[in-house]
C-alpha cells in the first residue's frame, strides 16, 4: 500500500483552455439558448397547466432556488454548511409575523424577510465564519436547531402550535415569486463564476490563508458571501408559508430542506454554474415520480445518491458534461490574447529601509521560535537569510507578514509599523510572500491565479494589465491558459513568484524557493530573481540547502541559528564566518 | 440536597455521554473524518435494543454483546467499501467524506424510520429507585453510567497497553510514521471505524435505558457527541472524558432549573460558544479544530 496523496477526481474543476474554440462558443449559444427557452417555459406553466402540476413547477423552482444560494456559500466559498435551512425558517417567519401583523403588502413583506435574513447572516457570519470545516458545518446545523427551538417558545410566533396565514394569496403569483427568487440566485450565481468577487471566493474556497497572502480581504469575502446565500432562501421561506397558509417550527426549520439542497447541487456539480439548476430540476421529476411508488425510502434514496455521486462522479453531472466540453467555466476576465505589457526598469527608487526588524521574539508555548531578532532591508536589495530547519526563517516571514502575531518587538515597513495592519492589507501595501511547498489555487487557471493576486483595488483593465506582466515576468506568458496543478514543480515555483510580482510588492519574502529544484529550475527562477531587482523590489529569501544558488544574488547575508542571529555580512564574510561554520556549514563538511 | 442529586444524575448521565463520545473521537483521530452516522448508529442500536426487549422480554443488556459483534463487522465493511476510497488526499477529502457519512447518515435513519416507525420509546427495564441517604438514583442511570464508563475505560486500556492499540494510537498521532514503523495503515483505519462504530451501537443501547429515542433523535446525538469531542480536544481521551461529565452536569442542571427546551439547546450552544473562545478544547494535548491548514 502506499500513502502518498492519492488522485481524487477534483471536485471543484478548473476551467480549460480549450473553450476558447469556436466548437466551444456555439456549445455556448446553445446553453444560453436553452437556459432562455426553459426559463420562459416556467413563467408561462400558469397559463395552461392544472393545479398539480403548478404546485410541482413551485415546489421545482424553490428547489433551484435553494440549491443556487447554498452554492454561493459551500460550492463557490467553500463553506459547507449543513444549516442553511435557517434562513428558510428566518424568512418564512418574518414574512407571516409581517403579513399578519402589519398592514403591508405581502411583497414587501418577503423583500423585507430576505433584507433581515440577510442581516441576520451578516451579524452570525462574522461569528459563525471563524470556524472552518466540520465546525462551521456542524456549527450551522446547530445554529438552525436552536433557532427551530427559540421559535417554538416565542409565542408571539405561535409557539409549538405555529401560525395560520390568511389565504389571500393565489398560487399564481407565488409562482412567478418564486421564479424571481430563483433567477436572483442563479444572477449571483454567474456574478461568482464570471466575476473577481468570485475569484476572490474561490481563493478562499482553495487555500484561505496563500489568499491572504495574495491580499483577498477573507473575512469580508466569505462573511459577504454568507449573507448574499441567505438571500434567496428567505424570501422562499417567506413564499412557502405564504402558499401552505401554515407555518410551525418543524416545517420552517425542516432538516430534510437541507439534505435536499446538499444532495441537489451534489448530483448537478457542487461549485458551478449549471449545476444546481441542473441537479434540482432533474432529482426533483425524478423523484416526483419515485415518490409515488416508495414515499417511506425517499430520504434513504437521497442519502445512497448523495454517496454514490460522491463515489462515482464527484464533479457531479456538470463535471461529467466538462470532459465533453459543455458547461465549462471560462477564465474570468482572460483576455483573447495575452497583452505583451513593457514596463521600464525603475531601479532609482529613493533609498532608505523598505523593512526594519526590531527585537522580534516569537514564543509559541514554551518554545521560542524567534529570540530578539533585528535586522534592515534597503530597497531594492537582495538578503538571504540561512538556517537549518527549525531555525526561525518561516516564523520570521509569518511575524512579517502577519500570519502569526510577535510575542514582542516590532516590525516596520517602509518605517511605518505594521502591527495593527491586518494579513492581508500589508500584502496590498507591498509585502508579498511565497511560501515553502507552493500554495496554489488548485482549481483555477495559471492566469486565474495571477489575476486574483492583481486584482487588489485595481480596476478591471489595470489588474488585466498587471497580470500580463507578472505572468511575462516569471516567464510563464506561454502557459497563461494552463490548471495551476498541473504544472511541474519549478513552474508552480514560479507562479508563486508571478501572483507575488502581481500584487506590485516592493518587498518578497521568498521561503525556499530553490528547495528541490532542479538545477534548470534553479537557473529559471534566478533569471525571475535577477529581473525583480531591476523593478527596484527588495527580496528576502530563506535558504537552507542551496546557499550556493543563492549566493550571488545577494547583497548581504544573515544567519540565523534556533531562532538567535549569529551572523550578518557579505556572503564573502559570513560564509567564512567560524561561528557559521561551527553551527550551521560545519555540519556539511 | 436538590444540588447534590443533579450533580449525581449530571456525573452519570455524563458516563454514558463519554461513551457516545469515544468511538467518534477514535474515527476522527485515526481517520481526519468525523461520522455524521454516527448518531444514526447509535439511534438504530438503541431502538432494535428496544424491540429486542419489549418482543422478546428478555434483559436488554444482553443485547449489548451481540449488537457490538455485528456492528464491528458491519462497520469494517462499511469503511473499506465507502470511506476507504477517499482515503489521504487531505482538504479535498475532508469534504467528500463528510459527503459520504452525511448521506449515511440519512440511510440510516430511514431505515430506523421504516423498522421502528417515528414514535419515541423508552425501555420501563430496570426502573427501580435506589434511595441512598437523601439521594434517588435510578437503577438504568446507574447501570448505563458505569458501563458506558467501564466501555470507555477498557478502550482506553486497549488503546494504551496493548501493542494492536498503540498501533492503532500512533496511527492516528502520524500515520507517515505509523507506516513506517510496518503498521498496516489501512487496516488500522477500517479498525478504527468498526470500532468507532460498535462503541456508538454500545452507547444506543444503554442510552434506551435512560433516555427516550426515535429515528429523528439521530442528529442530536451526532452533535452531541461531537461536541463531546470538540470541547474535550480532538484526539484527547482525557479532555473528552472532563466534557462528557461537563456536559452531563450542566444538562442535568438545565433541565431542572429552565426546562427541557433548554437543556436540548445547551449542546449546541456550548459548542458554538466553545469553538470561538476556546478552539484546542479543554484538554491540554487536543489539537486545535480547526487550523491554519487541514
Amino acid at each position: 500500500m502506499s500513502l502518498e496523496e492519492r488522485r481524487i477526481e477534483t471536485v471543484f474543476q478548473p476551467p480549460l483552455a480549450a473553450d476558447r474554440s469556436s466548437a466551444a462558443r456555439k456549445r455556448r449559444a446553445l446553453t444560453a439558448g436553452a437556459t432562455a427557452i426553459v426559463i420562459a417555459a416556467a413563467a408561462t406553466v400558469p397559463l395552461f397547466s392544472s393545479a398539480y402540476l403548478l404546485q410541482l413547477a413551485t415546489d421545482i423552482v424553490a428547489s433551484i432556488a435553494l440549491a443556487y444560494s447554498w452554492n454561493l456559500i459551500s460550492g463557490f466559498t467553500g463553506y459547507l454548511s449543513f444549516g442553511q435551512v435557517a434562513f428558510f425558517g428566518i424568512g418564512a417567519y418574518a414574512t407571516a409575523a409581517l403579513v399578519l401583523r402589519t398592514p403591508i403588502p405581502w411583497y414587501f413583506a418577503v423583500i423585507a424577510a430576505a433584507v433581515l435574513s440577510g442581516a441576520i447572516a451578516l451579524a452570525l457570519g462574522t461569528v459563525m465564519l471563524r470556524l472552518r470545516g466540520i465546525m462551521f458545518a456542524l456549527g450551522m446545523l446547530g445554529l438552525a436547531r436552536i433557532l427551530g427551538v427559540v421559535a417554538q417558545n416565542l409565542t408571539f410566533l405561535g409557539g409549538a402550535v405555529g401560525l395560520t396565514l390568511p389565504a389571500e394569496l393565489t398560487p399564481v403569483p407565488v409562482y412567478l415569486a418564486m421564479i424571481g427568487a430563483a433567477l436572483f440566485a442563479f444572477a449571483l450565481n454567474a456574478f461568482f463564476a464570471h466575476s473577481r468577487w468570485g475569484l476572490a471566493a474561490m481563493g478562499v474556497r482553495d487555500d484561505e490563508g496563500a489568499a491572504v497572502a495574495l491580499g483577498v480581504p477573507t473575512v469580508r469575502v466569505k462573511v459577504a458571501s454568507f449573507a448574499l446565500s441567505a438571500l434567496a432562501p428567505a424570501v422562499v421561506g417567506g413564499l412557502v408559508a405564504w402558499n401552505r397558509s401554515f407555518l410551525d417550527p418543524p416545517s420552517a426549520f425542516d432538516p430534510t430542506l437541507d439534505l435536499q439542497v446538499v444532495v441537489f447541487t451534489l448530483f448537478g456539480g457542487i461549485g458551478t454554474l449549471w449545476g444546481p439548476g441542473l441537479g434540482a430540476l432533474v432529482l426533483m421529476l425524478v423523484g416526483e415520480q419515485l415518490w409515488a411508488f416508495l414515499p417511506e425510502l425517499q430520504l434513504a434514496l437521497y442519502g445512497i445518491l448523495v454517496i454514490a455521486v460522491v463515489l462515482a462522479f464527484p464533479g457531479g453531472c456538470v463535471g461529467v458534461l466538462n470532459r465533453f466540453g459543455w458547461l465549462r467555466r471560462r477564465p474570468i476576465l482572460a483576455p483573447a490574447v495575452l497583452p505583451r505589457i513593457d514596463r521600464p526598469p525603475s531601479e532609482a527608487r529613493e533609498g532608505g529601509a523598505v523593512l526594519e526588524v526590531r527585537d522580534l521574539t516569537v514564543r509559541f508555548g514554551g518554545v521560542v521560535a524567534l529570540d530578539r531578532v533585528s535586522l534592515k532591508v534597503e530597497r531594492g536589495e537582495t538578503v538571504s537569510i540561512i538556517g537549518a530547519n527549525g531555525a526561525g526563517k518561516t516564523t520570521l516571514f509569518n511575524a512579517i507578514t502577519g500570519f502569526v502575531a510577535p510575542s514582542e518587538g516590532s516590525v516596520l515597513f517602509e518605517g511605518m509599523a505594521v502591527a495593527p495592519i491586518p494579513a492581508f492589507e500589508r500584502a496590498r501595501r507591498g509585502i508579498g510572500r511565497t511560501f515553502q511547498i507552493p500554495r496554489l489555487m488548485e482549481s483555477m487557471t495559471v492566469w486565474e491565479n495571477v489575476l486574483l493576486a492583481a486584482s487588489n483595488g485595481r480596476r478591471a483593465d489595470r489588474a488585466v494589465e498587471q497580470a500580463a506582466w507578472a505572468l511575462e515576468m516569471a516567464g510563464l506568458a506561454a502557459l497563461w491558459l494552463e490548471t495551476a496543478e498541473k504544472l511541474t514543480p519549478g513552474r508552480q515555483r514560479r507562479l508563486e513568484l508571478a501572483r507575488v510580482l502581481a500584487l506590485d510588492p516592493k518587498l518578497v519574502l521568498l521561503d525556499e524557493v530553490m528547495a528541490g529544484m532542479t538545477r534548470e529550475e534553479q537557473d529559471e527562477i534566478r533569471a525571475v530573481l535577477r529581473r525583480l531587482k531591476h523593478f527596484g523590489v527588495a527580496a528576502v529569501a530563506g535558504v537552507e540547502h542551496v546557499i550556493s544558488a543563492i549566493a550571488d544574488l545577494s547583497d548581504r547575508m544573515i544567519v540565523l541559528d534556533q531562532g538567535r542571529k549569529i551572523a550578518e555580512g557579505t556572503p564573502e564574510t559570513v560564509l567564512r564566518d567560524p561561528q557559521v561554520i561551527q553551527s550551521y556549514l560545519g555540519e556539511l563538511q | 440536597m436538590l444540588l447534590l442529586q443533579l450533580l449525581v444524575n449530571g456525573i452519570l448521565l455524563g458516563g454514558m455521554y463519554l461513551l457516545l463520545a469515544q468511538g467518534l473521537n477514535l474515527v476522527f483521530g485515526v481517520m481526519g473524518v468525523v461520522n455524521l452516522a454516527h448518531g444514526a448508529i447509535v439511534t438504530l442500536a438503541g431502538l432494535f435494543t428496544f424491540w429486542f426487549a419489549t418482543t422478546l422480554h428478555e434483559n436488554p443488556l444482553i443485547v449489548l454483546p451481540v449488537v457490538l459483534v455485528l456492528v464491528l463487522i458491519v462497520g469494517a465493511f462499511v469503511q473499506r467499501l465507502l470511506l476507504e476510497p477517499l482515503a489521504g488526499a487531505g482538504r479535498k477529502a475532508e469534504l467528500l467524506s463528510l459527503m459520504v457519512t452525511f448521506g449515511l447518515s440519512y440511510v440510516l435513519v430511514e431505515g430506523a424510520l421504516n423498522l421502528f416507525g417515528s414514535q419515541y420509546v423508552s425501555l420501563p427495564d430496570l426502573q427501580t429507585t435506589w434511595r441512598i441517604g437523601g439521594l434517588a438514583v435510578n437503577e438504568a442511570l446507574v447501570a448505563s453510567g458505569l458501563l458506558g464508563a467501564a466501555l470507555s475505560g477498557a478502550l482506553q486500556l486497549w488503546l494504551n497497553r496493548t501493542a494492536s492499540g498503540k498501533a492503532l494510537l500512533a496511527t492516528s498521532q502520524n500515520q507517515i510514521g505509523a507506516l513506517s514503523c510496518g503498521i498496516d495503515v489501512r487496516r488500522m483505519r477500517a479498525v478504527a471505524f468498526a470500532i468507532g462504530a460498535a462503541l456508538a451501537a454500545a452507547a444506543g443501547v444503554l442510552l434506551i435505558l435512560v433516555i427516550p429515542l426515535a429515528a429523528p433523535t439521530a442528529d442530536t446525538l451526532t452533535i452531541l457527541a461531537f461536541v463531546i469531542v470538540a470541547l474535550g480536544g480532538l484526539g484527547d481521551y482525557q479532555g473528552a472524558a472532563l466534557a462528557a461529565l461537563l456536559l452531563g452536569v450542566v444538562q442535568s442542571f438545565v433541565g431542572y432549573y429552565l426546562g427541557g427546551d433548554a437543556e436540548y439547546v445547551v449542546p449546541y450552544l456550548l459548542l458554538i460558544v466553545f469553538m470561538i473562545l476556546r478552539p484546542q478544547g479543554l484538554g491540554k494535548s487536543g489539537r486545535p479544530v480547526w487550523s491554519e491548514r487541514r
